[in-house]
């Protein structure tokens, strides 16, 4: 299930869960698991804007770079 | 002609060359020398151009060689060009040297006249062949398939390290309230050598696994600065990067090659940074927050409904026993029915039934405890039964009227049929017989 689960296929779920839910067609035992599956869904966002809110972290290529050949050059 | 040697200066000893002369009048030949030079159009590249108020400096390079130029600021201006580092060009002029002064430096320079940028037109032509070559090569398309992150964690960024792009990239982020990882590659993304860095760079962060999106950025620039940014090579590498490239290189209406084969093209560099986070974080955030409290409001109801029906069975068992009680209302009104209609002898039927109902309810009673409640139902009717006996009516002063065989008359015809009658009060009964009938009071006989 989590597999291949991108936040744009979170959003979408979660959206078509309340959809389902508003439409007043599911019964007790549906409504029960979809909300559920919702409150996964939504942690799981909420995790991904987590992690590009703590603050913009800003990086250079030229020093990645040269960090990743003196890691090699230092085996 | 060089002026005279003035006599008594000191020479060089043994030296055979003639003078020494002054300086300032060799100077002064050799100006004029050069500037019989023939004057003509030269061709190079141009490498580092400084403008001063008055003046313009610049070298023109080849392979073989170069030559410093100069020309007059007003002259230059009113060209309208810029020239960069590795644009060719062709100037007409001759050469000139400033002999200088005691208190200024001699220059040599090739004094120009006249400017074009060349292979302009040149450039636009080659830059088309090679959109169309790309284009029919179908390398336009495999970027714009890629499917692109909502929301990346890193991205990288190609773009000058000095200039505005660097800063409206920033800004463009900073709208969409984003703080991911930012990794930077500055490149030159002047002069016509920065394609090779430029694809390296690239290809560099798409081996970077996190690197989710690439932004190229680079503020305007007249087509020969962005020629660059058409290189085969370049383009090539572009078109089939793992990762998305969003490309906000020249103005809109310079449209470079690297414009064409990038998942997408902007304008600004704002606006590449805003495509590469095509989310609202702040407002996502709010929406979701929204999504959380109506999936709670969602299973509350389901909930409360859940709880209401299981209510409702629970008032099950009550509603049973009240049904029995009305179908019991409901033979004991049948029963006195029924008490009313047949009597028997000096014993009513009802209460032959109220015996049997008695008979049967101590039956019940001496069963056990489990049947007392049964018992006490059944004396509960029986006595209900015994209120309604004709028996207590009769003793209220009623006289029950039957025929010879005991059936009851309840009307004048039957009674005029019957003609020999007993009357029964509470105290005893009479024989009687039909004579004749009161006066009736409407008339009829």
């Amino acid at each position: 299930m989590t597999e291949g689960r991108t936040y744009e296929s979170a959003v979408g779920r979660v959206e078509d869960i309340i959809r389902r839910l508003d439409s007043g067609d599911a019964g007790l035992r549906e409504t029960l698991d979809l909300v559920r599956e919702g409150r996964e869904l939504v942690e799981y966002c909420a995790t991904e804007l987590d992690a590009v809110s703590q603050g913009l972290e800003e990086l250079r290529l030229d020093e990645l770079v040269a960090r990743l050949e003196t890691g090699n050059g230092g085996r | 002609m060089m002026d005279t040697a003035a006599a008594g200066h000191t020479a060089v000893p043994d030296s055979r060359l003639p003078g020494p002369y002054p300086v300032g009048s060799y100077a002064g030949q050799l100006k004029r020398r050069l500037q019989e030079f023939t004057r003509v159009q030269l061709e190079g590249e141009v490498f580092g151009c400084r403008l001063s108020r008055v003046r313009v400096y610049f070298e023109l390079r080849d392979a073989r060689g170069a030559l410093p130029c100069s020309m007059w600021r007003d002259d230059f201006d009113r060209l309208g060009v810029t020239l960069s580092d590795g644009m060719r060009i062709v100037v007409g002029g001759g050469c000139d040297y400033y002999p200088g002064s005691s208190t200024s430096s001699p220059t040599f320079s090739f004094s120009v006249s006249e400017l074009r940028v060349a292979g302009e037109g040149d450039l636009l032509v080659a830059v088309e062949r090679l959109r169309r070559k790309l284009h029919a090569e179908g390398l336009f398309e495999p970027q714009k398939s890629l499917p692109r992150p909502r929301l990346p964690k890193t991205i990288g960024v190609v773009t000058g390290e000095q200039g505005k792009a660097r800063d409206d990239v920033l800004a463009g982020l900073r709208r969409r309230g984003w703080a991911g990882r930012l990794i930077w590659a500055f490149v030159p993304v002047q002069d016509r050598h920065a394609a090779p860095r430029i694809a390296a760079a690239l290809r560099e962060l798409a081996a970077t696994p996190e690197v989710e999106v690439v932004i190229v950025a680079r503020g305007g620039g007249s087509l020969a600065d962005l020629y660059a940014f058409c290189d085969e090579a370049l383009c090539r590498t572009v078109a089939l990067l793992r990762v998305p490239v969003i490309s906000s290189v020249g103005h809109h209406t310079d449209r470079t090659l690297i414009d064409d084969v990038a998942a997408v093209c902007c304008s600004t560099p704002t606006h590449a940074a805003e495509a590469a986070v095509p989310i609202d974080c702040v407002a996502a955030r709010v929406a979701l927050h929204g999504s959380a409290v109506r999936l709670h409001d969602h299973s509350r109801r389901a909930i409360l409904h859940r709880a209401r029906a299981l209510a409702q069975l629970s008032r099950a068992p009550a509603q049973h026993v009240a049904r029995h009680r009305a179908r019991l209302h409901q033979l004991l009104r049948e029963l006195r029915a029924t008490g009313r209609r047949r009597t028997a002898g000096g014993r009513s039927w009802a209460d032959g039934q109220a015996a049997a109902l008695e008979r049967a309810a101590t039956r019940g009673a001496t069963r056990g405890p489990g049947h007392a409640k049964r018992g006490r139902d059944l004396e509960r009717l029986r006595m209900a039964l015994a209120a309604h006996d004709p028996a207590r009516t009769m003793a209220r002063g009623y006289a029950l009227v039957q025929d010879r065989s005991g059936a009851p008359l309840g009307s004048v015809t039957a009674a005029r049929a019957a003609r020999d009658l007993t009357v029964r009060f509470h105290d005893g009964a009479l024989m009687a017989r039909v004579t004749a009938e009161p006066e009736a009071q409407d008339g009829s006989g």
